[in-house]
Protein backbone atom coordinates (compact mmCIF):
# COMPACT_ATOMS: atom_id res chain seq x y z
CA UNK A 1 0.00 0.00 0.00
CA UNK A 2 2.99 2.31 0.37
CA UNK A 3 3.05 3.46 -3.28
CA UNK A 4 -0.61 4.49 -3.03
CA UNK A 5 0.07 6.73 -0.04
CA UNK A 6 3.15 8.12 -1.78
CA UNK A 7 1.01 9.06 -4.80
CA UNK A 8 -1.68 10.59 -2.57
CA UNK A 9 0.94 12.62 -0.74
CA UNK A 10 2.35 13.95 -4.02
CA UNK A 11 -1.05 14.67 -5.50
CA UNK A 12 -2.58 16.32 -2.41
CA UNK A 13 -6.25 17.03 -1.78
CA UNK A 14 -8.40 20.15 -1.93
CA UNK A 15 -10.39 18.93 1.07
CA UNK A 16 -7.78 17.48 3.47
CA UNK A 17 -5.11 20.00 4.54
CA UNK A 18 -1.58 19.01 3.57
CA UNK A 19 -0.34 18.86 7.16
CA UNK A 20 -2.81 16.05 7.94
CA UNK A 21 -2.63 14.29 4.59
CA UNK A 22 1.17 14.33 4.48
CA UNK A 23 1.42 13.11 8.08
CA UNK A 24 -0.98 10.21 7.49
CA UNK A 25 0.67 9.33 4.18
CA UNK A 26 4.16 9.46 5.74
CA UNK A 27 3.07 7.22 8.61
CA UNK A 28 1.38 4.74 6.26
CA UNK A 29 4.42 4.80 4.01
CA UNK A 30 7.00 4.22 6.72
CA UNK A 31 5.23 2.18 9.38
CA UNK A 32 4.40 -1.03 7.44
CA UNK A 33 7.85 -1.15 5.85
CA UNK A 34 9.49 -0.41 9.18
CA UNK A 35 7.50 -3.23 10.78
CA UNK A 36 8.45 -5.57 7.93
CA UNK A 37 12.11 -4.60 8.24
CA UNK A 38 12.05 -5.18 11.99
CA UNK A 39 10.32 -8.53 11.51
CA UNK A 40 12.98 -9.66 9.03
CA UNK A 41 15.69 -8.46 11.39
CA UNK A 42 14.10 -10.26 14.35
CA UNK A 43 13.77 -13.50 12.34
CA UNK A 44 17.44 -13.32 11.31
CA UNK A 45 18.50 -12.41 14.86
CA UNK A 46 16.58 -15.34 16.34
CA UNK A 47 17.81 -17.65 13.57
CA UNK A 48 14.13 -18.44 13.01
CA UNK A 49 14.80 -20.65 9.99
CA UNK A 50 12.92 -23.56 8.57
CA UNK A 51 13.56 -26.16 5.91
CA UNK A 52 10.88 -26.03 3.22
CA UNK A 53 10.28 -28.82 0.73
CA UNK A 54 8.95 -27.73 -2.65
CA UNK A 55 6.37 -29.92 -4.36
CA UNK A 56 4.82 -27.41 -6.77
CA UNK A 57 5.84 -23.74 -6.88
CA UNK A 58 3.96 -20.97 -8.67
CA UNK A 59 5.59 -17.65 -9.48
CA UNK A 60 3.22 -14.81 -8.54
CA UNK A 61 4.59 -11.87 -10.48
CA UNK A 62 1.07 -11.53 -11.88
CA UNK A 63 -0.03 -10.55 -8.38
CA UNK A 64 1.75 -7.25 -8.91
CA UNK A 65 -0.68 -6.57 -11.75
CA UNK A 66 -3.57 -7.51 -9.45
CA UNK A 67 -2.15 -5.06 -6.95
CA UNK A 68 -1.78 -2.34 -9.57
CA UNK A 69 -5.28 -2.68 -10.99
CA UNK A 70 -7.14 -3.39 -7.78
CA UNK A 71 -5.54 -0.74 -5.64
CA UNK A 72 -3.28 1.79 -7.24
CA UNK A 73 -5.29 2.88 -10.27
CA UNK A 74 -8.80 3.12 -8.74
CA UNK A 75 -7.65 4.86 -5.59
CA UNK A 76 -5.28 7.17 -7.35
CA UNK A 77 -8.15 8.29 -9.59
CA UNK A 78 -10.50 8.84 -6.64
CA UNK A 79 -11.09 12.51 -5.81
CA UNK A 80 -11.13 13.57 -2.14
CA UNK A 81 -13.42 16.62 -2.36
CA UNK A 82 -15.58 16.28 0.73
CA UNK A 83 -16.21 14.18 3.85
CA UNK A 84 -18.22 11.59 1.93
CA UNK A 85 -15.40 11.05 -0.59
CA UNK A 86 -12.91 10.54 2.23
CA UNK A 87 -15.27 8.17 4.07
CA UNK A 88 -15.94 6.18 0.87
CA UNK A 89 -12.21 5.86 0.13
CA UNK A 90 -11.47 4.75 3.69
CA UNK A 91 -14.21 2.11 3.62
CA UNK A 92 -13.09 0.88 0.20
CA UNK A 93 -9.49 0.82 1.44
CA UNK A 94 -10.47 -1.23 4.51
CA UNK A 95 -12.36 -3.63 2.28
CA UNK A 96 -9.37 -4.06 -0.05
CA UNK A 97 -7.03 -4.59 2.93
CA UNK A 98 -9.41 -7.24 4.28
CA UNK A 99 -9.53 -8.98 0.88
CA UNK A 100 -5.75 -8.97 0.50
CA UNK A 101 -5.38 -10.40 3.98
CA UNK A 102 -8.13 -12.96 3.45
CA UNK A 103 -6.68 -14.09 0.08
CA UNK A 104 -3.21 -14.32 1.63
CA UNK A 105 -1.89 -11.55 -0.65
CA UNK A 106 -0.64 -9.41 2.24
CA UNK A 107 2.97 -10.27 1.38
CA UNK A 108 2.77 -8.17 -1.83
CA UNK A 109 5.40 -5.52 -1.49
CA UNK A 110 6.78 -3.35 -4.26
CA UNK A 111 10.11 -2.99 -2.42
CA UNK A 112 10.65 -6.75 -2.60
CA UNK A 113 10.00 -6.67 -6.34
CA UNK A 114 12.35 -3.69 -6.76
CA UNK A 115 15.11 -5.59 -4.95
CA UNK A 116 14.77 -8.56 -7.30
CA UNK A 117 12.76 -10.85 -5.07
CA UNK A 118 10.06 -13.09 -6.45
CA UNK A 119 7.09 -14.49 -4.61
CA UNK A 120 6.27 -18.17 -4.93
CA UNK A 121 3.31 -20.12 -3.62
CA UNK A 122 4.67 -23.49 -2.55
CA UNK A 123 2.25 -26.39 -2.45
CA UNK A 124 2.81 -29.17 0.08
CA UNK A 125 4.20 -32.54 -1.02
CA UNK A 126 1.72 -35.29 -1.99
CA UNK A 127 -0.12 -36.88 0.94
CA UNK A 128 2.16 -39.93 1.14
CA UNK A 129 3.12 -38.98 4.70
CA UNK A 130 0.22 -38.30 7.06
CA UNK A 131 2.32 -35.93 9.19
CA UNK A 132 3.42 -33.63 6.36
CA UNK A 133 1.85 -30.18 6.28
CA UNK A 134 -1.21 -29.74 4.08
CA UNK A 135 -1.22 -25.93 3.87
CA UNK A 136 0.53 -23.98 1.15
CA UNK A 137 3.37 -21.59 2.05
CA UNK A 138 4.55 -18.35 0.50
CA UNK A 139 8.28 -18.04 -0.17
CA UNK A 140 9.95 -14.71 -1.03
CA UNK A 141 13.25 -15.46 -2.71
CA UNK A 142 15.72 -14.17 -5.30
CA UNK A 143 15.74 -17.53 -7.08
CA UNK A 144 14.26 -17.34 -10.58
CA UNK A 145 12.58 -20.74 -10.27
CA UNK A 146 11.78 -23.26 -7.56
CA UNK A 147 12.08 -26.80 -8.82
CA UNK A 148 9.85 -29.61 -7.57
CA UNK A 149 11.68 -31.71 -4.98
CA UNK A 150 14.00 -28.83 -4.06
CA UNK A 151 14.60 -27.98 -0.42
CA UNK A 152 15.37 -24.50 0.75
CA UNK A 153 16.10 -22.86 4.06
CA UNK A 154 14.17 -19.66 4.72
CA UNK A 155 13.47 -17.26 7.57
CA UNK A 156 9.96 -17.23 9.02
CA UNK A 157 8.12 -13.91 8.66
CA UNK A 158 4.79 -15.44 9.66
CA UNK A 159 3.48 -18.99 9.96
CA UNK A 160 2.81 -19.03 6.20
CA UNK A 161 5.24 -16.47 4.74
CA UNK A 162 8.98 -17.22 4.50
CA UNK A 163 11.90 -15.16 3.28
CA UNK A 164 15.10 -16.49 1.74
CA UNK A 165 18.02 -14.05 1.85
CA UNK B 1 28.18 -47.26 14.59
CA UNK B 2 28.57 -43.82 12.98
CA UNK B 3 25.86 -41.17 12.96
CA UNK B 4 24.82 -40.15 9.43
CA UNK B 5 24.80 -36.50 10.46
CA UNK B 6 27.40 -33.88 11.37
CA UNK B 7 26.47 -32.45 14.77
CA UNK B 8 29.14 -29.77 14.40
CA UNK B 9 27.69 -28.17 11.25
CA UNK B 10 24.02 -27.71 12.03
CA UNK B 11 22.41 -25.08 9.80
CA UNK B 12 18.75 -25.36 10.82
CA UNK B 13 17.24 -26.38 14.16
CA UNK B 14 13.48 -26.84 14.35
CA UNK B 15 11.61 -27.66 17.53
CA UNK B 16 8.22 -29.32 17.84
CA UNK B 17 5.87 -31.24 20.07
CA UNK B 18 3.78 -34.36 19.69
CA UNK B 19 0.28 -33.97 21.05
CA UNK B 20 -2.50 -36.39 21.90
CA UNK B 21 -5.63 -35.22 20.14
CA UNK B 22 -9.12 -36.65 20.26
CA UNK B 23 -8.66 -39.29 17.59
CA UNK B 24 -4.97 -39.37 16.83
CA UNK B 25 -1.55 -37.93 17.60
CA UNK B 26 -0.29 -34.83 15.83
CA UNK B 27 3.15 -33.25 15.47
CA UNK B 28 3.49 -29.47 15.30
CA UNK B 29 6.53 -27.19 15.07
CA UNK B 30 6.86 -24.36 17.58
CA UNK B 31 9.09 -21.31 16.87
CA UNK B 32 12.13 -21.09 19.17
CA UNK B 33 14.93 -18.55 19.47
CA UNK B 34 18.69 -19.12 19.31
CA UNK B 35 19.06 -19.92 23.02
CA UNK B 36 16.63 -22.85 22.76
CA UNK B 37 18.24 -23.96 19.49
CA UNK B 38 21.63 -23.99 21.23
CA UNK B 39 20.20 -26.02 24.13
CA UNK B 40 18.66 -28.52 21.71
CA UNK B 41 22.00 -28.87 19.90
CA UNK B 42 23.76 -29.56 23.22
CA UNK B 43 21.12 -32.16 24.11
CA UNK B 44 21.67 -33.95 20.78
CA UNK B 45 25.47 -33.92 21.24
CA UNK B 46 25.15 -35.21 24.84
CA UNK B 47 22.83 -37.98 23.65
CA UNK B 48 25.32 -39.07 21.01
CA UNK B 49 28.21 -38.95 23.51
CA UNK B 50 26.22 -41.11 25.95
CA UNK B 51 25.51 -43.63 23.19
CA UNK B 52 29.17 -43.82 22.16
CA UNK B 53 30.23 -44.38 25.76
CA UNK B 54 27.72 -47.19 26.25
CA UNK B 55 28.49 -49.33 23.24
CA UNK B 56 30.60 -48.95 20.10
CA UNK B 57 28.85 -51.85 18.36
CA UNK B 58 25.25 -51.60 19.55
CA UNK B 59 22.98 -54.63 19.25
CA UNK B 60 19.71 -54.42 17.40
CA UNK B 61 16.59 -53.67 19.42
CA UNK B 62 14.37 -56.70 19.98
CA UNK B 63 10.75 -56.11 21.01
CA UNK B 64 10.65 -59.25 23.16
CA UNK B 65 13.81 -58.42 25.11
CA UNK B 66 13.85 -56.84 28.57
CA UNK B 67 16.16 -53.89 28.17
CA UNK B 68 17.96 -51.72 30.69
CA UNK B 69 16.67 -48.19 31.26
CA UNK B 70 19.64 -46.77 29.35
CA UNK B 71 21.09 -48.96 26.65
CA UNK B 72 22.42 -48.09 23.20
CA UNK B 73 20.39 -50.10 20.69
CA UNK B 74 19.68 -49.62 17.02
CA UNK B 75 16.78 -50.27 14.67
CA UNK B 76 17.27 -50.14 10.88
CA UNK B 77 15.45 -47.14 9.41
CA UNK B 78 13.42 -49.37 7.08
CA UNK B 79 12.25 -51.70 9.87
CA UNK B 80 8.55 -52.01 10.60
CA UNK B 81 9.36 -51.19 14.24
CA UNK B 82 10.49 -47.71 13.16
CA UNK B 83 7.34 -46.84 11.21
CA UNK B 84 6.08 -44.02 13.46
CA UNK B 85 9.54 -42.45 13.82
CA UNK B 86 10.29 -42.85 10.11
CA UNK B 87 7.09 -40.98 9.36
CA UNK B 88 8.09 -38.14 11.67
CA UNK B 89 11.62 -38.02 10.25
CA UNK B 90 10.42 -37.91 6.65
CA UNK B 91 7.50 -35.50 7.16
CA UNK B 92 7.88 -32.34 5.06
CA UNK B 93 6.69 -28.83 5.92
CA UNK B 94 5.30 -29.86 9.30
CA UNK B 95 2.55 -27.48 10.44
CA UNK B 96 3.82 -24.65 12.64
CA UNK B 97 1.92 -23.03 15.50
CA UNK B 98 3.02 -21.25 18.66
CA UNK B 99 -0.34 -22.23 20.14
CA UNK B 100 0.67 -25.92 20.15
CA UNK B 101 1.90 -25.40 23.72
CA UNK B 102 -1.28 -23.76 24.94
CA UNK B 103 -2.14 -26.91 26.91
CA UNK B 104 1.12 -28.74 27.72
CA UNK B 105 -0.81 -31.58 29.37
CA UNK B 106 -1.59 -32.87 25.85
CA UNK B 107 2.09 -33.00 24.94
CA UNK B 108 3.43 -36.58 24.97
CA UNK B 109 6.82 -35.87 23.42
CA UNK B 110 8.98 -33.09 22.10
CA UNK B 111 11.45 -33.29 19.26
CA UNK B 112 14.00 -31.38 17.27
CA UNK B 113 14.77 -31.70 13.58
CA UNK B 114 18.18 -30.53 12.49
CA UNK B 115 19.75 -30.09 9.06
CA UNK B 116 23.52 -30.20 8.65
CA UNK B 117 25.78 -28.51 6.11
CA UNK B 118 25.38 -31.44 3.70
CA UNK B 119 21.59 -31.19 3.83
CA UNK B 120 21.20 -34.35 5.93
CA UNK B 121 18.49 -34.48 8.55
CA UNK B 122 18.56 -35.65 12.16
CA UNK B 123 15.44 -36.08 14.27
CA UNK B 124 15.82 -36.33 18.04
CA UNK B 125 12.86 -37.22 20.24
CA UNK B 126 12.23 -37.15 23.99
CA UNK B 127 9.24 -38.44 25.87
CA UNK B 128 7.64 -35.51 27.69
CA UNK B 129 7.91 -36.13 31.41
CA UNK B 130 9.85 -33.19 32.87
CA UNK B 131 8.32 -31.02 30.19
CA UNK B 132 4.89 -31.57 31.73
CA UNK B 133 5.92 -32.36 35.31
CA UNK B 134 7.57 -29.08 36.09
CA UNK B 135 4.48 -27.18 35.10
CA UNK B 136 2.48 -29.07 37.68
CA UNK B 137 5.00 -28.59 40.48
CA UNK B 138 5.36 -25.46 42.59
CA UNK B 139 8.98 -26.03 43.44
CA UNK B 140 10.68 -23.99 40.76
CA UNK B 141 12.55 -21.00 42.15
CA UNK B 142 14.99 -18.34 41.04
CA UNK B 143 17.22 -15.83 42.78
CA UNK B 144 15.90 -12.29 42.81
CA UNK B 145 17.72 -9.75 45.01
CA UNK B 146 19.61 -12.50 46.87
CA UNK B 147 16.39 -14.29 47.81
CA UNK B 148 14.74 -17.33 46.32
CA UNK B 149 11.30 -16.78 44.91
CA UNK B 150 8.76 -19.14 43.39
CA UNK B 151 8.47 -18.66 39.63
CA UNK B 152 4.84 -17.87 38.95
CA UNK B 153 4.95 -18.02 35.15
CA UNK B 154 4.45 -21.24 33.21
CA UNK B 155 7.82 -22.85 32.63
CA UNK B 156 8.73 -25.65 30.26
CA UNK B 157 11.85 -27.57 31.10
CA UNK B 158 14.01 -29.35 28.57
CA UNK B 159 15.79 -32.52 29.66
CA UNK B 160 19.53 -33.08 29.50
CA UNK B 161 19.37 -35.45 26.52
CA UNK B 162 17.03 -37.19 24.07
CA UNK B 163 15.65 -40.74 24.19
CA UNK B 164 16.63 -41.44 20.60
CA UNK B 165 18.15 -40.02 17.44
CA UNK B 166 16.97 -40.81 13.92
CA UNK B 167 19.23 -40.36 10.89
CA UNK B 168 18.67 -41.48 7.32
CA UNK B 169 19.89 -45.05 8.02
CA UNK B 170 19.19 -45.91 11.63
CA UNK B 171 17.15 -45.21 14.73
CA UNK B 172 19.71 -44.86 17.54
CA UNK B 173 18.05 -45.62 20.87
CA UNK B 174 19.37 -44.48 24.23
CA UNK B 175 16.25 -45.27 26.28
CA UNK B 176 14.31 -48.29 25.00
CA UNK B 177 11.20 -47.35 27.02
CA UNK B 178 11.16 -43.92 25.33
CA UNK B 179 11.46 -45.57 21.92
CA UNK B 180 8.60 -47.95 22.72
CA UNK B 181 6.39 -45.12 23.92
CA UNK B 182 7.09 -42.55 21.23
CA UNK B 183 7.35 -45.16 18.48
CA UNK B 184 3.94 -46.53 19.51
CA UNK B 185 5.59 -49.92 19.52
CA UNK B 186 2.78 -51.83 21.19
CA UNK B 187 0.30 -50.74 18.52
CA UNK B 188 2.89 -51.39 15.81
CA UNK B 189 3.69 -54.97 16.87
CA UNK B 190 0.01 -55.82 17.37
CA UNK B 191 -0.84 -54.45 13.94
CA UNK B 192 2.13 -56.28 12.42
CA UNK B 193 1.23 -59.65 13.97
CA UNK B 194 -0.60 -61.05 10.89
CA UNK B 195 2.27 -59.94 8.61
CA UNK B 196 4.83 -61.43 10.97
CA UNK B 197 2.93 -64.72 11.13
CA UNK B 198 2.96 -64.79 7.34
CA UNK B 199 6.72 -64.23 7.31
CA UNK B 200 7.43 -66.98 9.86
CA UNK B 201 4.99 -69.38 8.20
CA UNK B 202 7.15 -69.38 5.04
CA UNK B 203 10.01 -71.02 6.94
CA UNK B 204 7.96 -73.07 9.43
CA UNK B 205 5.48 -74.46 6.91
CA UNK B 206 5.08 -77.52 9.13
CA UNK B 207 3.41 -75.46 11.89
CA UNK B 208 -0.32 -74.64 12.00
CA UNK B 209 -0.34 -70.92 12.90
CA UNK B 210 -4.12 -70.49 13.22
CA UNK B 211 -4.18 -70.35 17.04
CA UNK B 212 -0.88 -68.43 17.20
CA UNK B 213 -2.13 -65.68 14.88
CA UNK B 214 -5.42 -65.33 16.77
CA UNK B 215 -3.59 -65.08 20.09
CA UNK B 216 -0.84 -62.72 18.93
CA UNK B 217 -3.21 -60.14 17.47
CA UNK B 218 -4.76 -59.70 20.94
CA UNK B 219 -1.78 -60.14 23.26
CA UNK B 220 1.08 -57.62 23.01
CA UNK B 221 3.68 -59.92 24.62
CA UNK B 222 3.04 -62.66 22.05
CA UNK B 223 3.07 -60.05 19.28
CA UNK B 224 6.45 -58.85 20.58
CA UNK B 225 7.85 -62.41 20.46
CA UNK B 226 6.64 -62.72 16.88
CA UNK B 227 8.20 -59.38 15.89
CA UNK B 228 11.43 -60.44 17.55
CA UNK B 229 11.46 -63.80 15.73
CA UNK B 230 11.00 -62.05 12.39
CA UNK B 231 13.67 -59.42 13.19
CA UNK B 232 16.21 -62.15 14.02
CA UNK B 233 15.61 -63.79 10.65
CA UNK B 234 16.67 -67.15 12.11
CA UNK B 235 13.74 -69.42 11.35
CA UNK B 236 15.13 -70.77 8.11
CA UNK B 237 16.19 -74.42 8.29
CA UNK B 238 14.57 -75.06 11.70
CA UNK B 239 13.75 -78.74 11.58
CA UNK B 240 10.37 -80.03 12.61
CA UNK B 241 11.83 -82.79 14.78
CA UNK B 242 14.27 -80.43 16.56
CA UNK B 243 11.46 -77.98 17.25
CA UNK B 244 9.20 -80.68 18.64
CA UNK B 245 12.01 -82.06 20.78
CA UNK B 246 12.86 -78.63 22.22
CA UNK B 247 9.17 -78.02 22.99
CA UNK B 248 8.96 -81.35 24.79
CA UNK B 249 12.18 -80.72 26.78
CA UNK B 250 11.01 -77.29 27.94
CA UNK B 251 7.48 -78.30 28.83
CA UNK B 252 5.53 -76.91 25.89
CA UNK B 253 2.70 -79.25 24.88
CA UNK B 254 2.26 -79.31 21.15
CA UNK B 255 0.24 -81.73 19.06
CA UNK B 256 0.28 -82.82 15.44
CA UNK B 257 -2.50 -82.92 12.91
CA UNK B 258 -2.28 -83.67 9.19
CA UNK B 259 1.50 -83.45 9.34
CA UNK B 260 1.54 -80.03 11.01
CA UNK B 261 2.49 -79.05 14.54
CA UNK B 262 -0.57 -77.68 16.34
CA UNK B 263 -0.39 -75.32 19.31
CA UNK B 264 -3.23 -74.73 21.78
CA UNK B 265 -3.92 -71.16 22.87
CA UNK B 266 -2.54 -71.92 26.33
CA UNK B 267 0.79 -73.04 24.85
CA UNK B 268 1.31 -70.21 22.36
CA UNK B 269 3.59 -68.15 24.62
CA UNK B 270 5.79 -71.16 25.41
CA UNK B 271 6.00 -72.13 21.74
CA UNK B 272 6.96 -68.60 20.69
CA UNK B 273 9.59 -68.50 23.46
CA UNK B 274 11.13 -71.65 22.04
CA UNK B 275 11.28 -70.21 18.51
CA UNK B 276 12.58 -66.90 19.92
CA UNK B 277 15.45 -68.84 21.58
CA UNK B 278 14.56 -67.83 25.12
CA UNK B 279 13.22 -71.09 26.61
CA UNK B 280 16.02 -73.31 27.88
CA UNK B 281 16.53 -76.74 29.33
CA UNK B 282 19.42 -77.61 31.62
CA UNK B 283 20.42 -80.67 33.57
CA UNK B 284 23.46 -79.61 35.57
CA UNK B 285 22.40 -81.84 38.43
CA UNK B 286 21.98 -85.34 37.10
CA UNK B 287 18.35 -86.46 37.29
CA UNK B 288 17.11 -82.92 37.96
CA UNK B 289 16.12 -81.38 34.63
CA UNK B 290 15.33 -77.66 34.77
CA UNK B 291 13.67 -75.34 32.26
CA UNK B 292 14.04 -71.54 32.19
CA UNK B 293 12.64 -68.59 30.33
CA UNK B 294 15.17 -65.83 29.68
CA UNK B 295 13.79 -62.31 29.89
CA UNK B 296 16.99 -61.10 28.31
CA UNK B 297 19.59 -63.05 26.34
CA UNK B 298 22.54 -62.43 24.12
CA UNK B 299 23.94 -64.78 21.51
CA UNK B 300 27.43 -66.02 22.32
CA UNK B 301 30.19 -66.52 19.80
CA UNK B 302 29.96 -65.52 16.15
Amino acid sequence: MSPLFLLWAIRGSSFVPDKYLLTVCAVMLVLPNLFLGLRIRAAIGANDKREIAVAVAEDHRDHLLVYLFSMLLPFYAAELRNERDVAAVLVALAFIVFLFWHLNLHYMNVLFAAMGYRVFSVSPPPASNALSGRSGLVVITRRPVLVSGERLIAYRLSDTVYFER
Amino acid sequence: MPLAFDLQSVTVTEFGVGRDEEEEQSFTLVPVDTSVQTALGEMARDTWSAMEELDEAPPEYEPSEKHASSEYLVVPFASGLATALRQLHQAENLPLSAAALSDPRDVFCYFTRMTDGAGRRLTAVRRATQFKGVLQSRGLMRFIDDALQIIEESVLRLDSDFDLLVDSDTVHILRPSGFEFVGQLQDAVLAAAPTNVKAVRKDLHFVDFTAIEGYATKHPRAARYLASIVAQNATKDISKSALKAQCKRTGVDVGESKGKITVDEGQVMGFLQVVDRRRYHLELVKGTPESFVAGSRRKLGS
